[in-house]
């Protein structure tokens, strides 16, 4: 047995690459329109005017108060600004819920894709039991709450839309490890499409 | 203070694509021998044999283990060379008006940014410095050696930057206008005890030019087509420059990053401070008043040189950030004799010294803007001279191959494959020269897969659909370009396993 060896194609040399200026519009990055979630009917957004916590003792009820005030444009006001490193935002529902979707905006004010984003849910508020996975795309496990599986994607007007499959809890964290442009946390908005459980 | 503002932390901007073109191009000189010059892309080839020269004087390794501080210090060395060159004119802008020139030229951010970037433009700048200074001294001493150096140095410009032409022109065009202001306007005459200009004197300076023009871009006689190649670069160009360009833009590109740029949160960045003092220069040297050992001939000179480049520059549509070096020098020179003008007008000593304080103050100023824009604005599109920058971001993908790569046992042997549309995946052949077996594609390969995959996202190539590979994150190429990296799905769980358990989050 000997290696094979492949003749591979060399680089081939290019130009200044266009400069893209510093802007807020961000272009759409697929022309494909997202397909629609199914959803019982009569849902309603949850975490409107929730209570909200987070791990970055900097934020303040305020700031916090933003993620769930209806506000999603991209502008600097619509926005908070949490801690490098791992960072969680926690809405408490509360009483138990039946949820179905959550959509969720880091921040759409450029072209850039969010690290180790996970939504959890649990009856602890404190997420030591009773702990059930929603969306996990921390391939790397860098935040320690396991390998993910499900894929990074590109921050966009419309969010991301992650199918909650009926789950019932009473607090959701949203972990986030910087992006592709910072190591700062940005949130935008998220809301919670469910019903009163059964 | 040049040194100490153009030196630290040379390796912490990530490489631009045209800086890693540029290093590609050394690295095949280096470790092969071989250098070609090519008429339509990438200008002349000094860059190229100036690094070769600084890396055998400073015995450089294989190409794969240089770094990209080692290059950058090439351009760095031009860069502080215009502050050497500053007492060839001393003459010519006054005892005052030199050192304050040369203040500038250590200090403005411009100048600093890139010649801290590994591309042509500095060579160009110096080179163009070196050819007025022997032509300077040439006319006040009519000496042989002086107009030879002239003539060499014309020939550096002509091969380091197709833009030569430009300069050319409006040093040309300064000479006549400046002629035409001396006989007919304010005829300060000629130097004093001056000679006729020698035509053999004019003709062997010329042959100089061509020789070192012929010697560098025929690779020191090996490439006969290089010399004609030369003038044929001059059709692609010319087309460039019509506006068949990315890099097309408005007249106030170059203005608007000198003067008052402000884009998003984030500092003013401006140079407001040697426009000011380049009109106060320029003034004096219309009015001959007040000139402070300055030459009035020679400043109008500059004035008019200085002018008829900016006003080129700014009417072309083809626009890219360092061009603007070209014509900033020239105001640069203007500020500092216009530094001494102020200054020596000045007859209480008091008041020169709040005029001095107020000058190191936007000395500091101008330092303090360089400084940021060389670290923590780097690589920030709020940077005015950060353009088409490469995001730090490519520097996690690389750590992030060359991670996967060490658990395969034989990391340089590791089969890589890179897809990105019209070859948009530069710098990434320099980050990745240590590998042998990459390949590179400008569309989604026919057999894509490989242990370590980077496509392009506008590819869409969706290559972890067959769950054999995962697409285990994205990475700014620069701001709204991105790489997908694939990873083969048991390399992947192979490296997983050998990473330290992760601390559950804070």
């Amino acid at each position: 047995m000997v290696p094979l060896m492949l003749k591979l194609p060399a680089p081939a040399f290019k130009g200044t690459p266009k400069d893209i200026p510093l802007s807020t519009f961000v272009e759409p990055l697929s022309d494909k329109p997202r397909a629609p979630m199914m959803v019982p009917a009569g849902l309603s957004n949850l975490a409107k005017g929730t209570k909200m916590t987070c791990s970055d003792k900097n934020a303040t009820a305020d700031a916090l108060a933003k993620l769930t005030d209806g506000d999603k444009e991209a502008s600097e006001e619509s926005i908070i600004y949490l801690r490098k490193g791992t960072q969680w935002v926690q809405v408490d529902l509360g009483s138990p819920q039946e949820i179905f979707a959550i959509a969720l905006w880091h921040a759409h004010n450029s072209a850039k894709v969010y690290h180790a984003v996970i939504v959890q849910a649990s009856d602890d508020q404190d997420f030591i039991q009773n702990v059930k996975t929603i969306f996990n795309n921390d391939q790397e496990n860098k935040s320690g709450h396991g390998v993910g599986t499900d894929r990074e994607y590109f921050e966009t007007h419309e969010g991301k839309l992650i199918d909650a499959k009926g789950i019932k809890t009473r607090y959701l964290r949203f972990y986030s490890k910087g992006s592709t442009e910072s190591a700062l946390n940005e949130y935008t908005e998220i809301e919670v499409y469910g019903r009163p459980a059964k | 203070m040049a040194l100490a503002l153009r030196l630290p932390g040379l390796n912490l901007r990530p490489m631009h694509n045209d800086e890693a073109v540029n290093a590609i191009k050394f690295g095949q000189l280096w470790d092969h021998g071989g250098y070609r010059y090519d008429p339509n892309e990438h200008h002349g080839p000094t860059l190229i044999y100036a690094t070769a020269a600084w890396a055998r004087l400073t015995g450089a390794p294989d190409f794969g283990k240089i770094s990209e501080a080692r290059l950058r210090w090439v351009t760095v060395l031009f860069g502080i060379g215009l502050v050497l060159l500053l007492p060839l004119v001393s003459d010519a802008l006054g005892r005052t008006g030199t050192l304050w020139a040369a203040v500038f030229t250590a200090v403005s951010p411009a100048f600093i940014f890139y010649s801290r970037y590994f591309i042509h433009e500095v060579l160009l700048v110096f080179f163009t410095f070196l050819a007025l200074a022997a032509g300077w001294r040439y006319w006040r001493t009519r000496r042989l050696g002086w107009a030879l150096l002239a003539g060499a140095a014309l020939g550096l410009m002509d091969a380091t930057k197709e833009t030569f032409v430009i300069t050319l022109a409006a040093a040309a065009g300064g000479l006549a206008m400046n002629q035409v202001w001396n006989r007919l306007l304010d005829a300060s005459g000629p130097p004093v005890k001056a000679e006729r200009l020698k035509a053999w004197h004019a003709a062997a300076a010329v042959g100089v030019w061509l020789v070192v023009a012929v010697l560098l871009f025929s690779s020191f006689l090996t490439n006969p087509a290089g010399p004609l190649d030369s003038f044929r670069t001059y059709l692609p160009w010319l087309n460039r420059a019509e506006g068949n360009s990315p890099h097309v833009h408005g007249w106030g590109f170059y203005w608007e990053r000198l003067l008052y740029f402000h884009p998003g949160k984030g500092p003013v960045w401006t140079e407001a401070l040697i426009f000011g003092l380049a009109m106060v220069g320029t003034v004096a040297g219309f009015r001959r008043q007040r000139l402070a050992g300055a030459n009035a001939s020679l400043v109008r000179f500059l004035a008019f040189y200085t002018l008829a480049l900016s006003v080129f520059y700014s009417s072309l549509a083809y626009k890219t950030p360092w061009c603007l070096l070209s014509f900033w020098h020239g105001a640069i020179l203007l500020a500092g004799v216009g530094a001494g003008v102020i200054l020596c007008g000045l007859r209480h000593a008091w008041h020169k010294a709040v005029v001095c304080v107020l000058l190191l103050v936007g000395t500091v100023h101008l330092g303090w803007q360089a400084w940021a824009e060389n670290t923590t604005y780097a690589a920030d599109q709020r940077n005015p001279y950060a353009y088409a920058q490469t995001s730090a971001d490519i520097l996690n993908l690389v750590s992030k191959v060359e991670a996967l790569a060490t658990v395969t046992g034989q990391p340089d042997q590791v089969l890589i494959k890179v897809m990105a549309p019209d070859q948009d995946y530069w710098p990434l052949p320099w980050y990745l020269r240590a590998f042998h077996n990459v390949g590179w594609w400008d569309h989604v390969a026919q057999e894509p897969y490989a242990p370590i995959m980077i496509v392009s996202a506008s590819l869409h190539a969706g290559l972890d659909e067959k769950r054999t590979h995962l697409m285990v994150r994205y990475f700014q190429l620069r701001p709204k370009v991105f790489f997908e990296l694939y990873v083969e799905k048991k390399l992947w769980t192979d490296w997983l396993a050998r990473q330290p358990p992760a601390s559950s989050s804070e």
